[in-house]
């Protein structure tokens, strides 16, 4: 867990972007003019415009967070605070893949730690750092909602890859330096299977049917 | 009339009071870290749970339920509920920890997760003593910890701004700072940070903590998680004495605490006044406390033949009236201050009235657009009103300088005030001057023929009117040198031990200042001159003021006591 040490606290860092750069287009900005109508006071906009502004400049330093809290017109200490909260918003730049593997209750047990020493290995980094090719960061994440198929991670907040094994998560590395994303894969849960008739999705590239999980070698 | 039961006993009430400060009032205390009665309720701390419930209805009937004795039937809600958050309704029953085990054991486990990660530097943190983690704690904590693992570790002195420091790891986290900044003082420069066990607040990158009212944050910090940076480490709380005050910065004057040792101001924090500044002080009134320690004169002197020397206070007095015997009274100028009490100003334009001088003016200390409507003002002396309440006008000072420089005044007789600083006159005027001045570093001593140290607002007895018109007494926070029974009595209602006497072992004679207040020296003066000015004190002083002024009606230290009294709105000429 990342924890802060007074000395190497930085309260004043270099920012990453120029003020050239600091703009939004029309489209940006009118985009940000929508989400403050969505809510009754302004700072209800602040993770819609968070989420904008990571999305056009790939991570959240500082000078971006204050560049939305004006654009929303609300303080930026109150979006600095809430872009912190959440892991999902990037403070740093990372690499093209965020891998976000699960270490939480569930998954813990079904050997999250198991898989994410495994990556760490693999890909010679460690938790919180990025592959010196800038394809891949490797992160601890809190429980993702998908404890029935754990142990399991998600990819640069977006794709879940359920049930990891070894094996899976080598082929995964392969997929993602080919630049192949890894389909979306619908996890269906033993009481759909009774309840729900087998509830059985056509509609998707994937199915995975629940089976009980890896049992974590630490765990043993 | 509405009624709520709390610990078995009935309490009337009136409107939607939340639970909390209602027991508040009533000194039924309940622990809580969070609340403040000043800001939202964020309910974060969850130290003031109580057990709730209200009068169960009967859906059927819509009449309330009642058991076999005829008594209502009380349906509680399935948790506890904060009690800081929690409007009260008629017939609400509520358990405290008083009456209520699972309440006590709830605020138990409460603090024992409240302290899993908390450092217990108290041996070394500012705030122990005073701190309401601390006491709480005691009082309602658990005696030990279960936890044994290494502590998370979190930034510590880092300096959010020139005056506050912060440490992140004694925190917990109960927004009190960052809502002062976003809803009382609005610089919003603070937030938390992170989450979990890992925030704690924080300025964002590239701001520094420097509003005009930051040190707020350190009084309302429950923790010691922020402390004052020009205080640390000085004194622990309990070797200092407090006097319940008002600052002397401008002219709103704020209610204030002094906390001296040996002898020495060492830190002023906000007193409570919803009348004048609320729980808030801005930190120009606490800063510049080394006036009242430093440069301080060592007694009376005056001009002999050969020059400035030193001399005995009766000496002093005799200088003084020999001065203004002799004088023309037409040819004499009195300069009342707004910086000293109103006792001190109308005591001298009595003596202005008795020698048929002209009416004293005052010197102005404005430095407009610096005010902000709030607790700083454009005035930066405490008593300009209370003055203008006297019929003192403010000095037309070019006008007045050209008639001192023709040599239209022989005499100038000046209350505590700096008027070569001011640009009244020079340092070679011809005129003899008479002066009571606060510091060494007054530059209308160079042209002092009589010079009086006078006691400041930390020394004194005296009443100060404010911007709006608010008369407030002061308490002498410090002793003086030699033996006064009317400051040694006021002082003594603030724990005479404190101020130190011959026995402590950091008890130092020559902290005491040797002055004093104007109303022991213009007496002496005036007697001098055939004039009796013989008041029992400032308190009779005041009585007489406020009986003889309309301007200044009930204006008598009982009624003022320690939040003041509200003066009507017309000043009027004397
Ligand atoms: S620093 Fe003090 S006031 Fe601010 S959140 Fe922490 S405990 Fe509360
Ligand atoms: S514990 Fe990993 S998804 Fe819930
Ligand atoms: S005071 Fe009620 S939760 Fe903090």
């Amino acid at each position: 867990m990342a924890t802060n040490n007074g000395a190497q606290f930085n309260r004043h860092p270099e920012p990453t972007f120029s003020s050239d750069q600091l703009v939004f287009t029309s489209d940006e900005k009118s985009a940000m003019q929508g989400y403050l109508e969505m809510y009754p006071e302004p700072e209800g906009a602040i993770m819609r415009g968070l989420w904008l502004a990571q999305e056009k400049f790939g991570f959240l330093p500082p000078e971006v967070i204050r560049l939305v809290a004006d654009e929303l017109g609300i303080p930026y200490a109150r979006a600095y605070g809430v872009a912190t909260f959440y892991t999902q918003y990037f403070k740093q730049k990372k690499g093209t893949y965020v891998l976000d593997v699960c270490t939480c209750f569930s998954c813990q047990v079904c050997g999250g730690y198991d898989i994410l020493h495994y990556l760490e290995d693999k890909l010679g980094i460690k938790a919180g750092e990025t592959s010196e090719d800038g394809l891949f960061t490797i992160q601890e994440a809190e429980c993702l909602g998908a404890c029935g198929s754990a142990p399991m991670l998600q990819i640069t907040n977006g794709r879940y890859v359920h049930n990891l094994t070894e094996s899976k998560v080598d082929s995964l590395v392969s997929d993602l330096k080919d630049g192949k994303m890894p389909a979306f894969e619908s996890v269906t849960l033993p009481q759909d299977e009774t309840e729900m008739g087998g509830n059985r999705r056509d509609d998707v590239e994937s199915l995975e049917y629940y089976k009980t999980p890896p049992v974590a070698e630490t765990f043993e | 009339m509405a009624t709520v039961t709390i610990d078995n006993k009935q309490y009337e009430f009136e409107g939607r009071p939340l639970l909390l400060q209602f027991c508040t009032d009533r000194g039924i205390e309940i622990p809580h870290f969070c609340y403040h009665p000043s800001m939202s309720v964020p309910a974060n701390c969850r130290q003031c749970l109580v057990k709730a419930g209200t009068p169960a209805v009967d859906r059927a009937t819509r009449q309330p339920k009642l058991d076999e004795e005829g008594n209502p039937v009380i349906q509680y809600f399935p948790k506890l509920m904060t009690s800081c958050s929690m409007e009260i309704t008629d017939g609400m029953v509520v358990h405290t920890h008083r009456s209520s085990e699972l309440v006590e054991r709830a605020q138990k486990d409460n603090l024992e997760f409240l302290l899993v990660n908390h450092p217990l530097d108290c041996p070394i943190c500012d705030q122990a003593g005073h701190c309401p983690l601390q006491i709480q704690a005691y009082k309602y904590g658990p005696e030990g910890s279960r936890f044994e693992f290494e502590k998370v570790h979190k930034p510590k002195h880092i300096k959010l701004g020139p005056r506050v420091m912060l440490d992140g790891e004694r925190c917990i986290n109960c927004t009190r700072c960052t809502r002062f900044t976003a809803e009382v003082s609005g610089s919003h420069q603070l937030t938390i940070i992170e989450r979990g066990v890992n925030n704690f607040p924080m300025t964002p990158p590239g701001v520094e903590f420097d509003e005009p009212y930051s040190m707020n944050v350190i009084d309302i910090c429950p923790v010691g998680a922020l402390t004052s940076i020009d205080f640390r480490f000085k004194a622990r709380i309990w070797e200092m004495s407090s006097a319940p005050s008002i600052t002397a910065t401008n002219a709103k004057g704020s209610n204030c605490f002094y906390w001296v040792k040996n002898n020495e101001v060492l830190k002023i924090t906000a007193r409570q006044n919803t009348e004048v500044n609320d729980y808030w002080l801005p930190d120009e009134d606490r800063e510049g406390y080394q006036r009242f320690n430093d440069d301080r004169p060592h007694g009376p002197s005056g001009k002999t033949d050969g020059g400035m020397r030193p001399m005995s206070w009766e000496e002093s007095y005799a200088a003084a009236v020999d001065v203004l015997e002799t004088a023309d009274p037409a040819r004499v100028l009195f300069v009342g201050s707004p910086h000293a009490t109103v006792e001190d100003n109308y005591l001298l334009s009595k003596l202005a009235g008795h020698l048929g001088a002209d009416t004293p003016v005052y010197l102005e200390h404005t430095v407009p657009g610096s005010g902000d409507n709030w607790l700083i003002t454009d005035d930066k002396t405490p008593n300009a009103s209370g003055c203008e309440r006297l019929g003192f006008n403010a000095a037309d000072v070019p006008l007045l300088r050209s008639k001192i420089q023709a040599g239209g005044y022989d005499v100038i007789y000046v209350l505590e005030d700096d008027p070569v600083s001011s640009g009244l006159f020079d340092s070679n005027v011809d005129a003899k001057v008479i002066l009571h001045y606060y510091n060494t570093t007054n530059a209308t001593l160079a042209a002092a023929s009589v010079a009086f140290p006078a006691a400041m607002i930390v020394e004194t007895v005296g009443t100060y009117v404010n911007v709006d018109g608010h008369a407030q007494r002061v308490r002498p926070a410090k002793a003086v040198k030699g033996v006064n029974r009317t400051l040694q009595m006021e002082m003594g209602k603030s724990r005479l031990d404190q101020h130190g006497t011959p026995f402590d072992k950091w008890y130092d004679e020559t902290k005491l200042v040797d002055c004093k207040p104007g109303w022991e020296i213009i007496p002496e003066v005036a007697k001098g001159l055939g004039l009796e000015l013989s008041y029992r004190g400032p308190k009779q002083i005041m009585e007489e003021v406020s009986t003889a002024l309309p301007s200044f009606t009930g204006a008598t230290y009982e009624s003022m006591g320690l939040v003041g009294v509200r003066l009507s709105d017309t000043p009027t000429l004397v």
